[in-house]
């Protein structure tokens, strides 16, 4: 018995090197994506690095944000998951808000909103510590990031190029995600791979 | 009646035409309206207006870089023919950070002033109606668009007109807070994600926050602490480049704000290449340090089984904690006392039932509470005041019933007492439902990282881990009970059971000298004297039992116990001071320092603690405040900083929450440059050292 309590310190030694991993910076275009492994909506947990060999795009999102509803009630959000998961794109939206915050909905409703509304992501992840938004710096919602099937972050920023809430505005826009989709799928370099991101604050 | 309608129809009219001058729009948490400086505009001469906002309590609108998220407000104008406005001048924002964010805007009542032309030839006498679309984003944490359609008519005169008195006091904060003047000459080189500005001739004001903002947008990381230093008479400050680096052109612009009374513009060439920042998580770089990520590796890839196994074994430990102890020593009286072999079978495990159901209880409510988004972590019933002042009376009576001042048999009538004494199995439920609520604070090793993954694990395996915790703790006592052979190890009852007795009286009064001290620093040092004077009624009236005499003794008894509960309930917490967390060099945990701290070269030390862990108090006095350790603290400048748990505090929860633990003792070592490294919960000298030498 004395002899396995003086082995405790040891194993709890060893249990503290593990709790403190390094974690990994933000993603700027060209960095490495930062790993994660995240609960879905439904409670399987969803890994990036299993989506290794696919274009992924991750998705910030807060339904309670006005700026995620103009792309939400115009169906354009669910317009571009549709047509990348058409593609062959792994879709992630990820909803990095506190539960503390009242923006704030349970996994289940969380679940429930991205159906009614239509969307076609892979998985709805809850991100509650809201430690992958901070690896990806994500500052908005809505802000997108779309990674290589090398695990290369290779756009982030804004959705589109208009700053504004209303849907009359999306029309016009550049939608940076497709178009980064859309060179990047034929084999060339992603033209505009970094911008501001613009929304409300993600709630962390 | 002809009359009466003609004038009626005149005084409609004057009242169409009167100067309206326009009333404030009220909306979504803020009053906008176009206001002008002057009561009047002149021809051919720029006049100052502008658009006054006068948010809710703790709402703010953007300034025209504005940080991390929002949208700068704009004014589109529809003027007369020939009418100019000029853009939006801003005055200095406030900073309002976001954590782990920034934004700058403005909060209370500002205007943002425009100058606006008459033409030359505007005609004498016309009033000018100035019309502007507004639109702004307006926060708080939720965020709403908005905007109005605004219009201002000015009447129009030869002359220069007097300011007016109802808003010269706005304007004149707004022309204030604009920068004053130029830094005399700025320039900045960046390489690697990082901006060196450097602006010469101007040095912080002595005392001041000295600090710069960024003019555009896409170019700052707006949360990245800004390291400044001093070249003769040139300031040097860096700045992180943003992570979503969207500016490219080859100069920089901004207000510095800190180093005259006014705030100072400053504009400049950017040479380099502009290559995009670490963004947020940077340690080197942000205001708040990295924690270690949720997917990593540490509380959430310890597999169910291992954490059961962990957990069995802190319950096994736990009998040993001081906490326990003197419980333990019931028990032990208890088994001493010997009975049948069925019988003490049944009291085994029974004991073991009710410190596991306990344990499961106490996992149902964190469960609960977390659940309905309650910021809880493990020991959070010791928290509690009136939870320490009922511990520390009931251990004090449990204490007196030790040493002899009464027997339990005399506290119920003959019929009921005799029954408690034919179920000693519910006589041992309670035992273990006790043992449990006094040893779930004395978080034991082990038990930090088993019950942070419980946790945040969900529901079920959080029951599964308490369950093993509490099985652990009442292992020992079932196998005794199962095996009566190992009781014949211990020695008879004989007289040396009743100085035993009286002995483990001692360690009961100690548990309750400790919770007395962590209900003085819960509630203030005058709590001490309600609970002594509890205490002494509570043994009077203990004493009074013991006399076996009437009716009125007993009275008496009851009426002593009621008034000693009355006296000793806990007033409010009282809130921290401030002074006290400063005691041997230790300060208040504050998270946003640490970064700061990190990036100026200081290591940071952080004691998560509480005053009803005993772990934490053992380590305090025998590892952390010992000579050799504060030497090595004192040789590396490590500044030491205590987060103080002993009252519910949501951020120091939140921040455990963050190491996967949920419960302390937790001792992290942020080194610059480093990811914080976590320590294990039993310190030693050895321990510290070590990870100091690796700095």
């Amino acid at each position: 018995m004395r002899r396995l309590l003086s082995v405790f310190p040891c194993f709890l030694y060893i249990l503290c090197l593990l709790c403190s991993a390094q974690s990994t910076a933000a993603a700027p275009p060209g960095q490495m994506a930062p790993d994660f492994s995240l609960p879905a909506t439904d409670g399987k947990p969803v890994k990036l690095s299993d989506m290794r060999g696919k274009w992924v795009v991750l998705e910030w999102v807060n339904p309670g944000c006005p700026y995620v509803q103009k792309h939400y009630v115009s169906k354009n959000m669910q317009a571009l998951q549709k047509e990348s998961g058409g593609r062959g794109v792994v879709w992630l939206a990820v909803n990095s808000t506190n539960p503390s915050h009242h923006d704030y909905l349970k996994p289940a409703k969380m679940g429930e909103w991205m159906k009614a509304q239509g969307g076609a992501p892979r998985a709805t992840l809850m991100d509650e510590f809201g430690d992958a938004g901070r690896a990806y710096s994500a500052r908005t919602t809505p802000q997108m990031i779309v990674v290589s099937p090398e695990g290369r972050v290779v756009y982030n920023g804004a959705i589109d190029d208009r700053r504004s809430v209303s849907p009359e505005d999306i029309k016009g826009a550049r939608n940076h995600v497709r178009a980064a989709l859309d060179e990047s799928l034929a084999g060339k370099p992603v033209s505009v791979a970094s911008t501001t991101p613009y929304g409300c604050s993600v709630k962390y | 009646m002809k009359a009466m309608i003609r004038t009626l129809c005149l005084a409609a009219a004057a009242l169409l035409t009167a100067p309206c001058g326009a009333a404030p729009v009220r909306t979504d948490n803020v009053e906008a309206e176009l206001v002008a400086r002057d009561l009047a505009l002149a021809p051919g001469r720029s006049a100052v207006v502008g658009l006054r906002l006068k948010h809710d309590p703790q709402w703010h609108t953007y300034w025209i870089n504005p940080g991390d998220s929002g949208m700068p407000t704009t004014l589109q104008w529809k003027l007369p023919p020939g009418t100019r406005a000029g853009p939006i001048q801003w005055p200095a924002p406030k900073r309002i950070p976001l954590p782990p964010m920034m934004n700058h805007g403005y909060e209370g009542e500002i205007v943002l002033p425009v100058e606006i032309t008459l033409p030359a030839d505007w005609p004498a006498g016309q009033q000018a109606r100035l019309a502007a679309r507004a639109e702004w984003l307006i926060c708080k944490d939720v965020c709403i668009p908005g905007g109005a359609e605004l219009t201002l008519d000015m009447p129009v005169l030869a002359a220069n007109s007097a300011p007016d008195p109802k808003w010269k006091a706005l304007f004149d904060a707004a022309f204030a807070a604009m920068p004053g003047g130029k830094v005399p000459g700025a320039e900045a080189t960046t390489a690697g994600g990082v901006i060196t500005l450097k602006l010469a001739g101007v040095k912080p004001l002595a005392g001041r926050e000295a600090y710069v903002l960024a003019g555009v947008e896409g170019l700052v990381e707006s949360a990245a602490p800004q390291i400044i230093r001093q070249e003769g008479d040139t300031t040097v400050i860096t700045l992180a480049v943003t992570s979503n680096l969207s500016y490219t052109e080859p100069r920089i612009s901004g207000i510095a704000v800190g180093f005259a009374e006014r705030a100072l513009s400053f504009e400049g060439p950017l040479v380099g290449k502009l290559t995009a920042g670490k963004g947020m998580d940077d340690p080197a770089a942000k205001g708040v340090p990295a924690r270690p990520a949720a997917g990593s590796a540490g509380a959430e890839d310890l597999s169910l089984v291992l954490a059961l196994l962990f957990a069995f074994g802190g319950g096994l430990i736990l009998n040993l904690m001081p906490c326990v102890f003197p419980i333990l020593s019931l028990k032990v009286l208890g088994f001493a006392r010997g009975g049948g072999t069925v019988a003490m079978r049944a009291n085994g495990l029974s004991f073991a039932a009710g410190v596991v159901l306990s344990f499961l209880a106490l996992a149902g409510v964190l469960i609960a509470l977390r659940a309905a988004g309650e910021a809880v972590g493990w020991g959070f019933q010791l928290q509690s005041p009136p939870v320490v002042t009922s511990l520390a009376l009931l251990f004090f009576a449990l204490g007196l019933n030790l040493s002899g001042v009464f027997e339990f048999q005399s506290l119920l009538p003959q019929s009921l007492a005799s029954a408690t004494l034919k179920h000693p199995t519910a006589d041992a439920f309670l035992s273990g439902v006790l043992a449990a609520v006094i040893a779930s604070p004395c978080t034991a090793p082990f038990m930090g990282a088993a019950l942070g993954y419980a946790v945040m694990q969900g529901p079920w395996a959080a029951l599964a881990v308490f369950g093993a915790l509490g099985a652990g703790m009442a292992a020992p006592y079932v196998l005794l009970a199962w095996f009566p052979a190992w009781l014949k190890r211990l020695p008879r009852p004989g007289p040396w059971l009743a100085r035993f007795k009286q002995f483990l009286a001692f360690p009961m009064y100690a548990t309750v000298v400790w919770l007395a001290w962590v209900l003085s620093l819960q509630v203030g040092p005058d709590s001490i004297i309600w609970l002594g004077a509890a205490m002494v009624l509570i043994g009077m009236g203990a004493w009074m039992i013991s006399q076996a005499g009437g009716a009125v003794w007993r009275l008496g008894a009851v009426a002593a116990i009621a008034c000693g509960l009355v006296a000793a309930w806990p007033g409010n917490e009282v809130a921290a001071d401030p002074s006290s967390t400063r005691q041997n060099g230790w300060v208040a945990w504050a998270e946003s320092d640490i970064g700061a701290l990190n990036a100026a070269g200081t290591p940071v030390f952080v004691d998560f603690t509480a005053a009803w862990c005993v772990t934490c108090q053992v380590n305090k006095k025998v590892v952390l405040e010992t000579r050799p350790v504060r030497e090595a603290f004192a040789a590396k400048s490590v500044r030491l900083m205590r987060a103080d748990w002993t009252r519910r505090d949501p951020a120091i929860t939140a921040a455990l929450n963050a190491f996967g633990r949920n419960g302390v003792p937790v001792y992290v070592l942020y080194a610059p440059g480093k990811a914080p490294v976590i320590l294990p919960e039993i310190l030693s000298e050895r321990i510290i050292i070590d990870a100091l030498k690796a700095l």
